[in-house]
């Protein structure tokens, strides 16, 4: 019986959160706020602590594009450090695309989403750009 | 950390000691996919970085577990934090080869990977076969294998049993670019 009762009870939890949404990029506040130097610095001195602080979190990253590519609908913008050592990797939600054709290699940015870690490079994902990159012109 | 700078330093300088064989991609794919009777479950993982060297065959990849993106929310979160614990292994990497590389003298054509597969410390030996498609600047590796949940010592919990499968089948498609 106890088990029963046990079973309908985390049954009732998983059909519960099952469906929990993702969370909201455009309308949460990021956590943190850094430039791309700042972020990129804190991961070649520390792997293992900068993960902590960055890893999971909705972040926002002020810096330079290096690089626009689009990949399979997705597109990729690179944020490069002045040493060129690595950079910022950041994956676009497709509803940021259209505003992704408007941007130009060279220009500064900020770019809201959240970061998955470090392999060479800084790995975002589920990236948008932040009003501000429009508004100011 | 010094350490980290002359591991990067090394990377870079081995890299352009060879850097007409080195063929490398950040945009690299690779996802899982679980069958059972309740449910099928998909993570796809666009972030994969891959590193193949032509002279030796040699093929390095690595990806961020946390990199893998599910339907939904709660599956992505008990993947990372119960399943793979990625807060404590963040990283999978294969190291290997590519058999018979260098005589492979069509464009488009299978070979055979063998190598080992890390992942929430464990250790994996895989032998896989792969379609390879060589051009002119360009070196796409696709293809798949399967994995058993339990030879990585990952624990299903009771509950969710029926809902993942013990085999899971692991896709793959790179598209290597000379490194400059």
């Amino acid at each position: 019986m106890i088990v029963l009762v046990l079973i309908i009870i985390s049954l009732f939890f998983i059909i519960n959160l099952y469906n929990k949404p993702f969370i909201d990029i455009k309308k949460s506040n990021p956590e943190l706020e850094v430039t791309a130097q700042e972020i990129l610095d804190d991961y070649l001195a520390d792997e293992y602590s900068a993960n902590e602080k960055y890893v999971d979190n909705l972040i926002q990253i002020k810096g330079e594009i290096a690089e626009i590519s689009f990949d399979k609908g997705v597109s990729i913008i690179t944020l490069k450090d002045r040493s060129g050592f690595s950079s910022i990797i950041c994956h676009m939600l497709p509803e940021a695309n259209l505003n992704v054709l408007k941007l130009k290699k060279g220009s500064q940015i900020t770019i809201k989403g959240v970061c998955t870690g470090y392999l060479f490079d800084i790995m975002m994902v589920r990236c948008i750009l932040t009003n501000s990159n429009f508004n100011e012109k | 950390m010094k350490n980290r700078i002359i591991v990067i330093l090394l990377f870079l300088m081995s890299s352009q000691l060879f850097s007409q064989e080195r063929y490398l991609t950040k945009e690299g794919y690779i996802s899982f996919f679980s069958h059972s009777l309740v449910e099928d479950i998909k993570a796809d993982n666009y972030q994969v970085l891959s590193v193949i060297d032509k002279k030796t065959g040699e093929i390095a990849i690595q990806l961020l577990m946390k990199s893998f993106m599910f339907e939904k929310a709660l599956m992505q979160e008990h993947f990372n934090q119960s399943y793979v614990e990625s807060y404590k292994y963040p990283k999978a990497t294969f190291k290997g080869y590519i058999l018979n590389l260098k005589e492979l003298d069509v464009q488009n054509g299978t070979v055979e990977i063998k190598g080992i597969l890390s992942l929430h410390g464990k250790e994996k030996k895989i032998s896989t076969i792969a379609n390879i498609q060589i051009l002119k600047d360009q070196i796409n590796l696709s293809g798949h294998f399967m994995v058993e949940v339990a030879d990585f010592d990952i624990k299903i919990p009771i509950v969710v049993r029926n809902n993942i499968a013990k085999t899971i089948k692991i896709t793959f498609d790179l598209k290597h670019k000379p490194y400059k």
